[in-house]
């Protein structure tokens, strides 16, 4: 049986991927995130997973303005990093692992989330940005991951609450999968970042320890804030922040922090990251009819 | 059975009019909206485009007779000529689409970003590294806070 380990939050700031592909650890701008990183990429090292299934989002790179799902599986074999106007990032192919993203594609559709599939595509900075920041230069990725797009481009993203849902239906999904795995669920992008207009540099640093805060515990205070507080707050670019709460749905009750880094700026942004743990796993219920079938199938 | 709704603010019907209204209250931001998606289509096809090499290359050789290839309206195709971002935000440009004309370029995000703030580079830097914009007073335009 497959089983969600743990939960990690974590910034997909491009110049992150700069930083680490032109080898700027050392220089005084980036020293102090390399250090915030480092525990992190000791523990993932001691707590590697078999698969990450990973919450981001394109940055007009695999999707444009043709096509705009809200939320999207990647089912495929392996993913190519994509050229973002600047040439690929020379970092290793992402490997799939179409066996479980195909039946967490067709469980989700069973419990009413009406998923994009996607076969093939190339990913961007949202999705190997954060690999870099937890395995930093290997010359292959040591998990396999399961790409997980969602719209926070176009306005209206989903809600926190969908989000959240969402969370708690990959982890029903994840639980019915018969082989033994061990399955991170990452969520990525924010903090606190405004890139557009002349409110742009906005930080929060309030609102995102906040934020950092209340994802552990068994409060579901976030799943409920309204769109608007996400740009009013933490800038435009902000609104990322509802793709942490698919990862926080899908740990269950309740959460205990095991590690968490906060740094201001990298180019634009606040860098965050969060490392969590189930304490109670449990989540609702599928509460549809071919769900409730396939629950039963389980039990 | 249907678990009930966790959030205490979550009832009645949906009123999207007010929802999409709350957006134009955020000083100097520019939310993306589907109104804005609309009126930047091409603009923001535009811009994609650039992530083929090819395109770059014709793009560098000649803007103007590579914009005039898409049916873009005379004020977005002068805002990309000028690199006015804020101007092209304002004509449904998108920023992580426009990041394709300045990427093209060999601007960084930090670069770009700045030139929206009517700040100089360097000063914007400080700011950021001094911990960034505050939100006090960049919140509500109404309710000034």
């Amino acid at each position: 049986m497959a089983r969600i380990t743990h939960g990690i939050a974590c910034s997909h700031i491009p110049a992150l991927g700069v930083a680490s592909d032109f080898d700027k650890w050392e220089d005084p701008y980036w020293k102090p995130i390399q250090e915030g990183f480092a525990p992190t990429q000791k523990w993932e090292a001691e707590n590697l997973p078999d698969v990450v299934i990973l919450v981001y989002n394109d940055h007009a790179s695999a999707f444009d303005m043709k096509i705009i799902p809200t939320f999207a599986i990647g089912c495929g074999e392996s993913y190519k990093p994509a050229d973002e106007g600047w040439g690929p990032r020379e970092v290793p192919d992402v490997e799939g692992h179409p066996d479980l993203a195909w039946h967490i594609a067709q469980s989700l559709i069973l419990d009413e989330f009406d998923m994009t599939i996607i076969n093939e595509m190339d990913v961007d900075h949202g999705l190997t940005v954060p690999l870099s920041m937890m395995f930093g230069k290997p010359a292959k990725w040591p998990v396999k991951v399961i790409p997980l797009a969602v719209n926070v481009v176009t306005y209206p993203p989903p809600s926190g609450n969908r989000c959240w849902a969402l969370g708690e239906a990959i982890a029903r999904a994840v639980e019915s999968f018969d082989e033994d795995l061990n399955v991170q669920v990452w969520g990525t992008g924010g903090m606190s970042h405004q890139l557009q207009g002349p409110r742009a540099g906005l930080i929060n640093a309030e609102w995102d320890n906040m934020f950092l805060d209340k994802l552990s515990g068994d409060t579901q205070e976030l799943r409920c804030i309204p769109h608007i507080e996400y740009p009013r707050e933490t800038g435009s670019e902000g609104i990322e922040m509802v793709m942490w709460l698919i990862m926080r749905g899908a740990l269950g009750k309740e959460t205990r922090e095991l590690l968490r880094f906060y740094h201001v700026p990298a180019s634009n942004t606040a860098v965050g990251h969060i490392v969590l743990e189930p304490v109670n796993g449990d989540v609702p219920p599928s509460a549809t009819v071919e769900g409730a079938a396939t629950q039963e199938q389980i039990d | 059975m249907n678990d009930k709704n966790p959030c205490e603010n979550a009832g009645g019907p949906i009123d999207i009019h007010a929802y999409l209204g709350e957006f134009d209250d955020i000083p100097g931001t520019r939310v993306y909206t589907a109104k804005r998606a609309r009126q930047g289509y091409h603009l923001n096809q535009f811009a994609m485009s650039l992530m083929k090499a090819e395109n770059r290359e014709r793009w560098k050789a000649d803007e103007r007779a590579y914009l005039d290839e898409w049916p873009m309206t005379e004020e977005q195709k002068l805002g990309v000529l000028a690199r006015d971002y804020n101007r092209l935000l304002d004509l449904g440009g998108n920023i992580y689409f426009l990041a394709k004309v300045f990427s093209t370029d060999g601007l960084s995000f930090l670069q770009a970003v700045s030139t929206m703030t009517g700040m100089k580079l360097e000063d914007y830097q400080a700011m950021m590294i001094a911990g960034g914009r505050s939100p006090e007073g960049q919140r509500s335009i109404k309710e000034h806070r």
